[in-house]
């Protein structure tokens, strides 16, 4: 054996301690931020509440908030769940049917680009004033980035992997199962990584278009700017910002898990 | 059943395959035949294009021949992979990249459960098949300490011989390479050649070997193929060195000897694409 042959080593993870090099730049720019808004709270009253006012209403009924948190988070997770499993299973079907993609593909192209908030108030009338015209918005939205993902993933195995197995004869499941789905992870993920916080987005503006809505983050932020409480609303934004992020988190804990050999996960 | 002669492992009768439709028709093969001896080692040779790549994936089932029959073991090549009597080596290694090396190299074993009882009925086609430990595999070419490690890990020579085990991990009768050193440096490469050897000296499967390399050919062969464009085998020269053939014998005068005739032939090939 030869000596030029030597195990290449694993990029070291870089040690991120509590170097200020890595948190003060976010430190000064919450600070500016801060005093730019305070300065424009102070400017253009009907604009931005001042801060003090959005911690007070935050701190001061946390209860309101959570609950209509969680009614958002339930709307989001539960048409994310539903989308996700339906794009699975079509990028399933039009990765391994051919006639299946050239009928399915254009039709949810044309689904992407139409506005789907536009028809909102439709299922209002169709599903009532509930959680599930809402569900249904968010499921739609989060569709598409999953489907295109999940066929293009399943399609990502190397022609020479596939032939490797195709000479011993796997069967097509065989190869879906063991080829095809742990390929198309790292895509799967990438496209959760989207569509998290697209969910979040799909809920609450189906909760802002859907008139007569009767709960949730979207209702709050319609019903106190309608009465022109400017600190409930941007109180009810921060909560949705804290929520997005933290479930863009719980995305990027479960992927570096699952993925730990995929490159692109060890990098960022 | 056959005593005294040994039924061709591979045989390869007027296949004629093209790529494409009128009027820009690429002819990859064309009137091909060739008879690959059980247990032996051949290899093909020839410039790019000349359809070596193309003769060996018909030969595994991957595509069918527009005329002509290709027989393995007197099945079709299709029948024959669902058998599991082919093992593949693609030129790059094609390891799963979330599969450690093990696992990489036992994975075959869990796909086509059914081709037990299909092989059965071929009979015994050579040498009696005790099953062959992966991990021993592993250990016997250098990869017994990286066996759990990933892929990404492992240096391009041990990922091909990882690949080499995937394959002989299942004592195929028939073991098909493309290229497979083709990516290595020098040394890397003889040592390789030289592991192949010892391994291929123990099971006694046939191989079938394409390469660019004229000292890999005679080194490795029992007979090289020489091919020429547009698909056709222009020569078949027996290689007639003892084996088992070290690295020392690279130095030998008969190797050198063979080297040149191969060489002819290819320049006869080379003159051939020339005039076309």
């Amino acid at each position: 054996m030869t000596r030029s042959e030597r195990v290449s080593p694993r990029r070291p993870v870089a040690a991120r301690g509590l170097r200020p090099a890595m948190w003060l730049p976010l430190v000064v720019m919450l600070v500016v931020l801060g005093a730019a808004w305070t300065w424009g709270a102070q400017r253009f009253p009907y604009l931005l509440p001042p801060l003090r006012g959005v911690g007070a209403t935050l701190t001061g009924s946390p209860a309101y908030y959570l609950k209509n948190a969680g009614v958002t988070l339930e709307e989001a997770l539960g048409g994310l769940a539903i989308g996700f499993v339906a794009a699975f299973a079509v990028g399933v079907l039009i990765s391994e049917l051919p006639v299946a993609r050239r009928a399915v593909l254009p039709v949810a192209v044309v689904l992407n680009v139409t506005p789907i908030v536009a028809i909102a108030p439709t299922l209002v009338v169709a599903f009532g004033f509930g959680p599930a015209p809402k569900i249904v918005i968010t499921a739609l939205i989060c569709f598409f980035p999953i489907l295109i993902n999940t066929a293009t993933g399943l399609r990502s195995v190397p022609p020479q992997i596939l032939q490797v197995y195709q000479s011993i004869a796997a069967s097509r499941l065989e190869v879906l199962a063991y080829l095809r789905v742990p390929s198309a992870l790292p895509f799967i993920f990438a496209a959760l990584r989207i569509a998290f916080p697209l969910s979040v987005t799909g809920a609450v503006v189906a909760e802002l278009t859907a008139a007569g809505s009767a709960a949730g983050l979207g209702t709050v932020i319609s019903n106190a700017s309608s009465m022109n409480q400017l600190a409930v609303v941007y109180a009810a934004i921060l909560v949705l910002a804290v929520m997005g992020t933290l479930l863009l988190l719980l995305v990027t804990i479960i992927e570096r898990r699952a993925l730990r050999w995929h490159d692109s996960s060890a990098q960022s | 059943m056959d005593g005294a002669v040994r039924a061709a492992a591979i045989e390869v009768s007027g296949v004629r395959k093209a790529y494409g439709e009128p009027p820009s028709v690429t002819v990859a093969l064309d009137d091909v035949s060739l008879a690959v001896a059980a247990g032996s080692f051949v290899s093909l040779i020839g410039p790019s294009g000349c359809g070596k790549s193309t003769l060996l994936r018909l030969a595994a089932g991957l595509e069918a021949p527009d005329h002509g029959t290709v027989r393995v073991h007197g099945v079709a090549p299709r029948e024959a992979a669902a058998a599991k009597l082919i093992g593949l080596v693609p030129q790059s290694p094609a390891l799963l990249p979330w599969l450690s090396v093990l696992k990489n190299v036992t994975l075959p074993r869990k796909v086509n459960q059914g081709a037990g009882k299909r092989r059965a009925r071929f009979g015994d086609l050579g040498a009696g098949r005790p099953p062959a430990d992966p991990m021993d595999l592993l250990r016997r070419v250098g990869l017994g300490d990286v066996a759990h490690k990933l892929p990404a890990e492992l240096s391009g020579g041990m990922a091909q011989r990882a690949a080499i085990v995937r394959a002989l991990g299942l004592r195929p009768d028939v073991l098909l390479m493309d290229e497979p050193f083709s990516a290595l440096d020098e040394l890397t490469r003889e040592s390789l050649q030289g592991q192949l050897l010892d391994l291929w000296g123990e099971l006694k499967t046939t191989v079938l070997f394409v390469t660019h390399s004229i000292a890999e050919a005679v080194r490795m062969s029992d007979v090289v193929v020489v091919m020429g464009s547009p698909g056709r085998v222009l020569d078949s020269v027996p290689i007639g060195l003892p084996r088992p053939r070290d690295p020392g014998l690279l130095g030998d005068p008969r190797f050198h000897g063979y080297e040149d005739q191969v060489r002819v032939s290819l320049r006869h090939a080379w003159s051939a694409t020339d005039d076309a």
